[in-house]
């Protein structure tokens, strides 16, 4: 890669950019903050509980409406109860979502694009013997239905419906042990939703008890103890961040198509074939746009629940060849004057990469994958499933290690080189010191900015763990802090890659010269056109002396 | 059986009101019924609610809350007495029902209400920072609809009995405020606990019951100004409002008393062994037991299990058993009593409130 932009760009023009290139991080960041509401909300609902003696697998049990159940308990532990001979095959938990608020019926949008259910038991804690085990496997049989506007009522059509096993796991602090305390149960992950495209959903859970005739055989649901009540929180995404999102996407897309045609324009003038960092810049545009690629609009026409698994491997994607970009980027700036220029001599490197997107992939695919048909399934339930899932992200470790050995080690010898090649630079003559020097400057510049992405996306995230939620610094202005995190971390790597396509693109300046250099190396073309463009010369030491300061 | 208690049962296990065919509604309360037909079955499971509660309360004492007087709830009119146990009543039952608003409230079940989302942002308790989040009990809603309903029959009304009501409904609806706990969940890398998220949920209704007997055994009796227009609060103990009032000591509770329609305490179990409100000695009033050996099958060993059965084991035994007489005359008197001796041992713990709720029906 020789004779950037960056090395021939003025100062003064080079400040604009950087300027205007800020300008536009910052705005996306304020953007989130102050446009967009929260990233996501959660609606937790206290689920009704229905009683039918006929209990049937194709009816729907649903709490408000015409047709709703009549028979409800509020409290099973009260004697009426069990005198009524109700048993816990009997009861229902009913979720009709979204409740109600104001005296307005509520629908879903289909902005709000995903939905996630977690489970939440309240069981009292019981003085006298109860059958309880604070680890009890539970065996829940859910049905998921919808409804649309301007459906009846009863018109629920089914979803989705699965018996599923999940793990209890509640405690009790010893000063709560006594009666009319809780146990405390974490929230148990229920359904994950790809797609919002109805206005009403319903949730049925029925909890069958199977008290074993026979030794041999499996208890169910009998160690739940006097569980008195079921909260489910539903979580979907704000359909406000959405269009705030889906707004930065449709600008972006464009944008970063567009500086990818300019590129491959210059390339395409030049006489000698691109060479890798330039392919590995294209890669990366084009993963980028592929995450640009404002896909989320499909989901307001059609019933897109595979837009998760989707939007999954697009960040993927990106990921593997950012990553991929550095290590070669690193590899190409080496200066051991070993030629390279090409995607074999990084296959060591790049399996890493490859091996832990791949891993991920297989993870993904394994639990996002079978939701696609079973929103109810978890990897992480069974110990099979838990294991692999383990197995596939440890896998993936071990690639991030590599990896990162990989690219220290590389960055480690760039490092080593540029200090052998300090010493003797005084040596060499002016266009080889100048173009060694152009080499250490254009290494150095994606270095500090690498780093300076990383560390603002690591503070950025640390600062949201620490203070969740909203900043405010005024009564009247308030910072959607983690809506902010996001768009800002997004317009951000939008951002460097637009810097890096638009800064590592060849320089026109110095094509009347390369056409008839076209046989020689890249090492060659420099000399040639630094030697015969002295005019340059003077920005480049400039910045030269500059990147040393540093 | 009354039929009061017979629509409070019939409208605990179903969700259809019909405010016309509820009796002894005062025209405000009527309106409301016709307004906010789901709060209404909330109202109505609160009453139930609070009657269990208070039975629960009072299983040993000799007023067992059998007797509530029929205007102890919701639907019914003037209680007879003005003594320490009717404000026990109006309290529990004011409790029963802003306790079952708020969780229908939360259950989506009330048009016009949903949890609280008022509590916004950072807070900090004794354990650290949490942010506000999930669902909170929106205990001013139930609150709010409990005091418009529950009070209507009392508002206005600027005697003496109507006073000790009102402020007895207010001390119920503190009893489930003060009772309102933080609930906290974890969440960060493998449960530590880096964000807290917390939420004002209820107790479960019993904590609230015994917070009210707690408040109905230091009751504060308070006498009616002589032209009967107010109260006169005593000086040396000024209630607050947390606390119970009454107008009048209580009966001894020991003879059947048609005017409090209370059934007495003979026939009743007592616990020979016992120094306490359950014991032999302070059940009969002095007027002895009969005690008679029997084989009663009881239930023994239980676990309780999911969702409402009690699993147990049946054990067989010979048991003396004694019972209050009726009358200190008649000392070998087979006891009378609603219950058969066998039941009332395997539903020691919470007497069926419909077989010794009163049948007379006269305000109705």
């Amino acid at each position: 890669m020789a004779g950037a932009i960056i090395e021939n760009l003025s100062g003064r023009k080079l400040g604009i950019l950087i300027m205007f290139l800020l300008l536009c991080q910052v705005v996306c960041f304020l953007v989130g903050a102050l446009i967009a509401p929260a990233p996501s909300s959660v609606l937790s609902v206290l689920g009704t509980k229905c009683v039918d003696k006929q209990y049937s697998r194709e009816k729907w049990y649903y709490p408000r409406g015409k047709g709703r159940c009549l028979h409800r308990i509020s409290d099973p532990q009260d004697p009426e109860v069990a005198k009524q001979g109700i048993s816990a095959n009997h009861i229902i938990f009913t979720f009709q979502i979204p409740s109600p608020k104001d005296n307005q019926v509520l629908d879903y949008s289909r902005w709000q694009q995903n939905l996630i259910a977690m489970m939440h038991l309240d069981i009292l804690y019981k003085e006298e013997e109860a059958e309880f085990d604070p680890n009890a496997l539970m065996t829940i049989e859910a049905r998921l239905g919808y409804r649309n506007k301007g459906d009846p009522d009863d018109r629920w059509t089914e979803y989705a419906t699965s018996t599923e096993e999940r793990i209890l796991d509640c405690s009790i602090s010893p000063e709560h042990r006594k009666a009319e305390y809780m146990y405390n149960c974490s929230s148990v992950p229920l359904f994950e939703l790809g797609s919002l495209h109805h206005d009403f959903y319903l949730l049925n859970i029925r909890l069958p008890i199977h008290t074993p005739k026979e030794p041999r055989d499996h208890p169910t649901n009998v160690y739940l103890g006097a569980l008195t009540d079921m909260w489910v929180a539903f979580i979907h995404q704000n359909g406000g961040f959405t269009k705030v999102w889906v707004s930065l996407k449709t600008v972006f897309f464009p944008t970063i198509v567009g500086i990818m045609v300019w590129f491959w324009r210059r390339i395409s003038h030049l006489a000698r074939p691109p060479l890798l960092l330039e392919y590995m810049l294209m890669v990366l545009g084009a993963a980028l746009t592929l995450l640009n690629c404002p896909l989320e609009y499909l989901t307001l026409a059609f019933d897109c629940p595979w837009m998760t698994v989707v939007s999954d491997i697009r960040q993927g994607l990106f990921y593997a060849s950012l990553l991929s970009f550095w290590l070669i980027f690193t590899g190409e700036h080496l200066m051991d004057d070993i030629e390279r220029n090409n995607v074999r001599a990084y296959w060591r490197h790049l399996s890493a990469v490859l091996g832990g997107c791949l891993c991920l992939f297989i993870f993904d695919m394994c639990e996002r994958g079978v939701q696609l048909s079973n929103p109810f399934y978890s990897i992480w339930v069974t110990e099979i499933g838990t294991n692999l899932a383990l197995a596939f992200i440890i896998l993936a470790g071990v690639c991030a290690g590599l990896y990162f050995c990989f690219l220290s080690y590389m960055i480690w010898k760039v490092f080593i080189n540029i200090s052998k090649k300090r010493q003797s630079l005084p040596a060499m003559s002016s266009t080889r010191r100048l173009h060694y020097e152009g080499v250490i400057y254009r290494f150095k510049v994606l270095m500090l900015a690498t780093l300076l992405c990383a560390a603002m996306t690591i503070i950025g995230f640390i600062l949201g763990q620490v203070s969740e939620g909203q900043w405010s610094w005024d009564e009247n202005i308030k910072l959607e802090y983690t809506s902010a995190f996001f768009t800002g971390v997004y317009g951000m790597w939008n951002v460097y890659t637009f810097a890096l396509i638009c800064l590592y693109a060849p320089s026109h300046k110095r094509w009347p010269k390369d056409q008839d250099t076209q046989s020689s190396t890249g090492e060659e073309i420099e000399f040639s056109r630094l030697a015969t463009e002295p005019s340059e010369m003077s920005s480049i030491t400039g910045y030269v002396t500059k990147a040393a300061t540093d | 059986m009354g039929r009061f208690m017979s629509q409070l049962s019939a409208s605990y296990t179903s969700t259809r009101i019909h405010c016309k065919n509820i009796p002894g509604l005062v025209r405000r309360q009527r309106v409301l019924c016709r307004r906010h037909p789901d709060a209404m079955v909330a109202v109505s499971e609160g009453a139930v609610q609070g009657v269990r509660h208070c039975q629960k309360q009072f299983h040993h004492a000799r007023w067992n809350c059998s007797t509530i007087p029929r205007d102890a709830s919701v639907f019914g009119s003037h209680v007879v007495g003005s003594t320490r146990e009717s404000a026990f009543v109006y309290a529990i039952n004011s409790a029963g029902v802003v306790h079952a608003l708020t969780r229908a409230c939360s259950r989506g079940a009330i048009a016009n209400c949903a949890c609280d989302l008022s509590k916004q942002g950072n807070h900090e308790d004794r354990a650290g920072q949490f942010s506000w989040g999930g669902c909170s009990d929106n205990i001013r809603y139930g609150s709010a609809f409990a005091r418009k309903f529950v009070d209507a029959r009392d508002r206005g009304q600027r005697d003496a009995r109507a006073l000790m009501n009102l402020h007895n409904n207010r001390a119920g609806r503190k009893g489930v405020r003060k009772k309102m706990r933080l609930e906290c969940k974890c969440h960060g890398v493998s449960g530590s606990c880096t964000v807290r998220t917390c939420w004002q949920t209820m107790a479960p209704f019993g904590a609230t019951a015994r917070w009210l007997k707690t408040r109905y055994d230091v009751a504060t009796e308070v006498s009616v100004q002589p032209d009967g227009g107010g109260l006169i609060l005593p000086l040396l103990r000024t209630p607050r409002k947390k606390d119970l009032i009454y107008l009048e000591p209580s009966p001894n509770y020991c003879l059947a008393d048609s005017t409090y329609g209370f059934a007495g305490t003979g026939g009743r179990e007592c616990n020979a062994t016992s120094r306490g409100p359950d014991g032999c000695d302070q059940l009969c009033c002095g007027r002895g037991y009969t005690t008679h050996r029997r084989q009663v099958t009881t239930k023994c060993e239980c676990k309780f299990q999911w969702c409402c059965s009690v699993d147990c084991n049946t054990c067989t035994s010979w048991k003396d058993l004694h019972f209050c007489n009726i009358k200190s005359s008649s000392p070998t008197h087979m006891p009378v009593s609603s219950h058969s001796p066998t039941f009332s041992l395997l539903a020691q713990s919470l007497p069926h409130p419909t077989a010794s709720f009163p049948t007379s029906t006269k305000s109705l």
